[in-house]
């Protein structure tokens, strides 16, 4: 069984070329031969029969065709956004491993955990058979799903770079996973509440002359002073619960700012996101219309850094406090 | 020059400020941020490059530097250690970097030591050693460490001056000129210590006191200048080499003008790593390694 498995015959492979490759004494060349040599086999059909599975061509965010089975059974997400989404479509019991990132919701504690979201464990996602494999480029690397590709594992990637692009994934989720009609669901129920806060700060933005959009810095650690920029979805999401991000032409999406320019920025509201760096505003803001007036605010760190359906709860939330005054 | 390069650096930077009509705003960014972030770099540069100067000295070995013997992963672990456990006072970064640093020296001392005396090359080796343990001892407290908590060390490693205060800058500040004097006050013995251990000590130069005390105050010069901005890489080796082409190697003059050529290289790169990019920044040790890594090859192949 272990022989004529595909990772048995790479082993004895790669065993030969090691013992070959050692008269010539350059190691690192070894490996790197023994690599070259995994992956023009991975390239050809193994005499393995692998069960025939029924696949369908799809397009991910980054517009690759993937052929995904008709119907997933085994999938694994290696983002705690993609997790929260597949729960949202319904189709959670159909993950068997996610990062150790993914904490919500709660039925994520009993799914295989393969490492985190940067060095997940590639040994232990091949262990557990998964059909498709969803990353996320916000995080992932390149040449990791290449090798899972290597092992016929589809690997799916999305890429939202705002709440509409969110939203589609979520349609996407449910056409993968046939449970189109609970994501249909759910993404009427989000753009609901969505529109709420869009009419909420509608009336807020009247009588006119409208007073200016509150202008506010998210701030993601205090030192040092990263914030985000023009490629975060967060810029969008500030714009649609009524606010104005200062950073929003600062290029890249998380950039470490100088605090000669956060300085001149004077935020009318601050946004933390909260973890144990980030505690309170930078001293550069101690002038700023925001700390003057108390206007600073915490914000689940999970809940804004992942753009997943739980988006919509972020935007309430910062719309909430862009309209409290105080 | 050194007036120069401060007064080019205070007046670039990512905001433009209109120096005869300050607004408070601009008041505040130069003399609360800008400012001390100088004078921070200028103290550093000098710490770094006086060190890096006595320690080749010391050694006989052009290649002496700071982070080649390891000596400043021993003040970033100890950086990071009071980080992780001390991290509301204020004093125990630069106390931890200090002992770090000094316990760095004093193994790599120790393994270089034989009963011939002091080998060379050992003692680069040894100090090769320490540095990628203590690296590997500091990758594993950031991988098992939370990583937000963390998060902004990494960058700091990376020799960063954008966390700098006015009290920071005290601190460095009084390391810089202390340990700089007192460098050059054992300038002497070093020249002739340059010649051969043996002849020094036919002149009555007390070896094992210089030898104790340029470790000593290399390693307060570290430990002080990496607690404030992290680990600025090729400071401590590019510097005194220019200088000793432009005026020989006495130490006498070797020592104090590295200190000011320092500060002057260190304050110009951070002024580069501000603006390049701005609003944007870059680490200081990004461009001081870029500037230094080149100019080093070219050096090495010259001679």
């Amino acid at each position: 069984m272990f022989f004529g498995s595909k990772t048995g015959r790479f082993l004895i492979l790669d065993f030969r070329f090691w013992i070959l490759d050692l008269k010539n004494s350059s190691y690192k060349l070894t490996v790197l031969l023994s690599l070259v040599v995994m992956a023009a086999l991975a390239c050809h059909p193994v005499d393995v029969p692998s069960p025939v599975v029924e696949t369908r061509e799809v397009r991910d965010d980054l517009g690759r065709v993937v052929y995904v089975p008709v119907k997933i059974e085994r999938a694994i997400s290696l983002a705690p956004s993609l997790t929260e989404m597949i729960f949202a479509v319904g189709a959670g019991d159909r993950l068997v491993g996610v990062t150790t990132y993914c904490n919500y919701p709660a039925e994520t504690a009993a799914i295989e955990k393969v490492g985190d979201t940067q060095t997940p464990n590639i040994e232990k996602i091949i262990a557990l058979r998964p059909q498709v494999i969803f990353i996320s480029t916000a995080s992932q690397l390149e040449a990791f799903s290449k090798t899972l590709g290597e092992q016929g594992i589809a690997v799916y990637v999305t890429n939202p770079k705002t709440l509409d692009g969110v939203l589609e994934n979520l349609r996407q989720m449910g056409d993968l996973f046939e449970t189109s009609d609970i994501a249909r669901k759910k993404v009427i129920d989000l753009e609901g509440r969505v529109s709420i806060v869009w009419n909420e700060f509608q009336r807020f933005g009247d009588p006119r002359p409208s007073p200016r959009p509150p202008k506010v810095f998210l701030q993601i650690s205090r030192d040092p002073l990263f914030t985000i920029g023009n490629e975060s979805f967060l810029t969008e999401l500030i714009e649609k619960a009524g606010g104005d991000s200062v950073t929003s032409n600062v290029a890249t999406a998380y950039p470490k700012i100088s605090k000669e320019t956060a300085l001149a920025l004077k935020p009318d509201v601050i946004l933390l996101s909260d973890s144990e760096d980030n505690t309170g505003p930078s001293d550069v803001f101690k002038d700023s219309p925001a700390v003057k007036n108390g206007r600073v605010y915490k914000i689940n760190a999970d809940i804004i850094s992942r753009p997943g359906p739980r988006l919509v709860d972020a935007l309430e939330e910062i719309a909430k406090d862009l309209r409290s005054k105080n | 020059m050194l007036i120069a390069a401060l007064v080019i650096a205070v007046s670039i930077g990512s905001e433009r400020l209109a120096f005869f009509d300050l607004s408070d705003t601009q008041r505040s960014i130069l003399f609360d941020i800008r400012l001390p972030r100088v004078l921070l770099g200028a103290c550093v540069g000098a710490s770094l490059a006086a060190a890096g100067a006595s320690l080749q000295a010391l050694l006989r070995n052009p290649l002496a530097e700071p982070y080649l013997l390891g000596v400043s992963n021993g003040a970033a672990l100890g950086t990071m250690l009071a980080f992780v456990f001390f991290e509301q006072f204020f004093f125990a970064r630069p106390l931890f970097a200090l002992a770090g640093a000094g316990l760095a020296t004093f193994t790599v001392y120790q393994m270089a030591r034989s009963r011939a005396g002091m080998n060379v090359e050992r003692l680069v080796l040894s100090g090769v050693i320490v540095t990628t343990f203590l690296s590997s001892i500091i990758v594993l407290f950031t991988s098992l460490l939370d990583a937000a908590r963390l998060r902004g060390f990494t960058f700091w490693l990376l020799g960063d001056l954008s966390q700098a205060t006015m009290s920071g800058f005290y601190l460095t500040l009084g390391a810089s000129v202390l340990g700089t004097i007192v460098l050059r006050s054992q300038a002497r013995p070093l020249n002739l210590m340059m010649i051969g251990e043996r002849d020094a000590m036919d002149f009555g130069v007390e070896v094992g006191r210089v030898r104790l005390i340029v470790f000593g105050i290399a390693s307060l010069l570290v430990g002080t200048s990496v607690a404030a901005s992290g680990s600025v890489g090729y400071v401590g080796l590019i510097v005194p080499h220019l200088v000793r082409l432009s005026v020989g190697s006495d130490n006498r003059l070797v020592v104090p003008l590295s200190a000011i050529a320092g500060a002057i290289f260190v304050v110009l790169a951070d002024t580069v790593a501000r603006t390049v990019i701005a609003p944007r920044e870059l680490p200081v040790g990004a461009i001081t390694a870029l500037i230094g890594a080149p100019l080093f090859i070219y050096l090495l192949r010259r001679n």
